[in-house]
């Protein structure tokens, strides 16, 4: 059951302290600076955002983390995005810390993950494939050991990487092997938003039995699913953060001796950009609560509609954004630009807006209510 | 997803409506809803009176004037379960508009005499707002009303006036005062429809229906006792009604009915399959979800005490849009079979109202406040422009 529940006081609590902190540490000269650095270098923050329990924050308490639900992350994850950090905390912790989670016995998890949490170790996952549950990587068992095949040629967040992480085919399941990353070939690189990703070949990577961890099909969907929560919870307060800055340039750009944002044209676009942001926004705590309140394909079904309400709302309001703050919107000195960017980057990251539409067609024949139409 | 929107303690609930429903919606008046088709004034009373019965015909009264008591949430419920099992949606100029001003703003003598009678249906209210010269510039009106002995001589036109054809009583803004700025010199009066000077003009609209009305006031008399509250604080009480109950307007039940409808049409017209019907199906259900999604957030919030305020402008934008486009989705999959007149009895089922429907249905923006209206109001009243 969906209540759309406020967030708790310790949900609250995290949030404005990452308002702070990215007001404090990630002005546009900042932000710049680390954006020149290389790729592959250890992002800025990492240690600091750690001490924050800003890494644990997701994560069940068994595994060391501090037991927030979906909901309870999203306040955070949405300022994380706003805040246009460099640091992987979604590839690293919602994506690949949140599968180990699901996948392994708690007290192995927490073993594995302390160092991760601890900021002292950057983790991620590759998956890869054409989808999460036929991986790229295979791994065949030869003369006492395993030998990796495959090449993952976009890990989010893996550009400074110490452990891969690659959920691989191993016979007729999937298998997680934990690869530290000079073992593998490595090319990090940026994307067009700023943040960094690996392409990362496998081939011929020899592993022990022991860096071999079994994983079932439900792990791997609850890290999947996690991830594109962060996804999506960071491209809503990107929306809003849009829609904020925008609403606040209108009321102070003066043109034809008034504020634009007095001109009837310009107010209804705005009322617009509104109605797409509460829209996003109720659709992504639906799919939050959802990750815990529903059945799996219902589930599956409500995140894909979240998905494709966040592709045609989040392109009209980058859209809008942009021509509201008219050349301005376009140059390289304003916070605009760089946020179109980012939420353009995780628009795209999701694929073909058509697939997210089919998966998302059931949820509209669901037995009870056609049963009630047909009453 | 609605079953994933309703708590286990409210099933039940939902499962008494569909039982009533079941058991006292007459299954003509059903069938006429359900193909979108235009209603009679008995289609409406006698829905009406099997509610009254029951205590349900007023969901957002309070118990004391009659309601049923229901919370926010239960009344969402009710509304969409409603309009999914093919009930006569209510025209709300009693229950939703002069009801609650009068429980806010009239004299116990006027609640007595009134509410009742709109619970029953003895009395049906329709609205003299609009005037040939004042639609989204309402507070521009010209109806005038002068001081006579006793009460007030009132002249002028009122126009757009929904099922005036059936209504006994109606509720007019007129000009007391137009020495002052137009919003304060406004006041509200009920008018029996009965009285002399007082006559109706249909309007045949292009849809072939007659359910607006122009009324013409010629030197009307309305005692002091049916004007409500005070002189000259008219435009106050209509504002607030922006106030009362909106919640409801989306119109999610509205927009899903029309959404299984279309899929039986689809069915119907052999495109069941059809991979652009589908896909388009698919985009409505999920701006239907958003917009039902942002209701019950908005519930979620007015529960835990939050004062909601135009931010509601958003759901009747939303929702008049995605009824809009469901229209015109099902002319998209009537094709040619939609060309028969409605009253001709060449129609084909299921597509008999397609047209009519689709130009119907394009008051939906307009009226209530329309759509551009809303989009200022929100951009005034919450973006602060």
């Amino acid at each position: 059951m969906i209540r759309f529940d406020a967030p708790s006081e310790e949900a609250l609590l995290l949030k404005d302290t990452a308002m702070r902190f990215i007001a404090d540490n990630y002005g546009l000269e900042k932000r710049a600076a680390m954006l020149a650095k290389p790729a592959d270098a250890v992002p800025a923050h990492w240690t600091e955002m750690a001490e924050l329990g800003w890494l644990a924050a997701p994560l069940p308490e068994a595994c060391g983390g501090l037991g927030l639900s979906p909901t309870d992350v999203l306040p955070l994850l949405e300022v994380l995005g706003a805040g246009l950090i460099l640091e992987p905390v979604s590839p690293a912790i919602l994506g690949c810390a949140a599968t180990i989670a699901a996948a392994l016995p708690a007290e192995t998890a927490a073993d594995l993950l302390e160092a991760m949490l601890a900021g002292e170790r950057i983790e991620v996952l590759a998956t890869g494939g054409a989808s999460a549950t036929a991986p790229a990587v295979t791994a065949t068992w030869t003369s006492g050991s395993w030998t990796l095949s495959g090449k993952a040629p976009m890990v989010v967040g893996g550009a400074a990487a110490d452990i891969v992480w690659a959920v691989a085919r191993v016979d007729d399941a999937l298998g997680l092997f934990r690869v530290p990353a000079d073992a593998v070939a490595l090319t990090g690189f940026r994307l067009f938003d700023g943040q960094t990703a690996a392409t990362v070949d496998f081939d011929g990577v020899s592993c022990t039995e022991d860096q071999l961890f079994p994983m079932d099909d439900t792990a791997l969907v609850r890290g999947t699913e996690m991830a594109l929560l962060a996804r999506l919870a960071e491209a809503l307060g990107l929306i809003e953060a849009l829609y904020r800055t925008t609403l606040d340039y209108v009321k102070l750009r003066e043109q034809f001796g008034r504020p634009i944002g007095a001109f009837q044209s310009v107010q209804h676009r705005m009322a617009d950009m509104f109605i797409h942001c509460e829209e996003v926004r109720s659709m992504v705590q639906l799919a939050a609560e959802a990750m815990d309140g529903a059945p799996a394909d219902l589930r599956r079904q409500v995140h894909a509609a979240t998905w494709v309400k966040l592709v045609d709302n989040g392109r009209a309001v980058l859209r809008d954004a942009v021509q509201l703050h008219g050349g301005m919107g376009m140059t390289d000195e304003l916070i605009v630009g760089h946020m179109v960017k980012r939420l353009l980057m995780l628009i795209q990251s999701g694929g073909s807006r058509e697939d997210w539409l089919s998966a998302a067609a059931p949820s509209l024949h669901n037995s009870r209510e056609a049963e009630a139409l047909h009453a | 997803m609605t079953d994933l929107l309703v708590a286990p303690e409210d099933m039940a609930f939902r499962e008494e409506i569909r039982d009533f429903v079941a058991t006292h919606l007459e299954p003509e008046t059903r069938r006429k809803v359900s193909l979108g088709m235009p209603l009679q004034r008995e289609d409406f009373l006698t829905w009406q009176r099997s509610l009254h019965a029951k205590g349900w015909v007023a969901p957002a009264w309070p118990a004391e004037h009659g309601g049923p008591g229901w919370t926010a949430r239960q009344r969402l419920i009710a509304d969409e379960e409603f309009f999914r099992l093919h009930t006569p949606p209510l025209p709300g100029f009693g229950f939703k508009m002069i009801g609650p001003i009068l429980m806010r703003f009239g004299t116990p003598a006027q609640q007595a005499r009134f509410l009742p009678r709109i619970l029953s249906g003895e009395d049906w209210w329709c609205q003299g707002f609009s005037e040939p010269g004042a639609g989204s510039d309402l507070a521009s009106l010209r109806t005038r009303a002068v001081r006579v002995d006793g009460g007030w001589k009132v002249n002028g036109t009122k126009t757009w006036t929904t099922y005036a054809q059936y209504a006994n009583w109606i509720f007019c803004l007129v000009r007391t005062d137009p020495e002052v700025k137009k919003q304060r010199g406004i006041s509200m009066m009920l008018i029996d429809m009965a009285s002399p000077g007082l006559t109706r003009r249909p309007i045949r609209l292009m849809d072939g229906t007659e359910e607006v009305n122009e009324i013409f006031l010629e030197d009307v008399f309305v005692p002091d006792d049916l004007v409500v509250g005070e002189v000259n604080q008219g435009w106050t009480y209509a504002k607030a009604l922006l106030e009362h109950e909106r919640l409801g307007i989306g119109g999610i039940g509205r927009s899903k009915h029309l959404l299984g409808r279309l899929e039986e049409m689809a069915t119907a017209s052999g495109r069941g399959d059809d991979p652009t019907i589908r896909k388009r199906l698919t985009e409505i259900g999920i701006d239907i979800m958003a917009v039902e999604s942002t209701t019950m957030r908005l519930l979620a919030a007015s529960e835990r005490g939050t004062q909601l305020g135009a931010e509601t402008s958003l759901l009747k934008i939303r929702g008049t849009e995605i009824q809009q486009a469901l229209t015109e989705l099902a002319l998209e999959i009537a094709g040619a079979d939609a060309l028969p007149d409605r009253e001709s009895g060449q129609g084909q089922a299921p597509f008999e109202a397609v047209v009519f429907q689709f130009l119907n249905w394009r008051k939906l923006s307009i009226y209530g406040g329309s759509n551009e209206i809303q989009r200022s109001i929100l951009a005034r009243q919450v973006l602060g422009l």
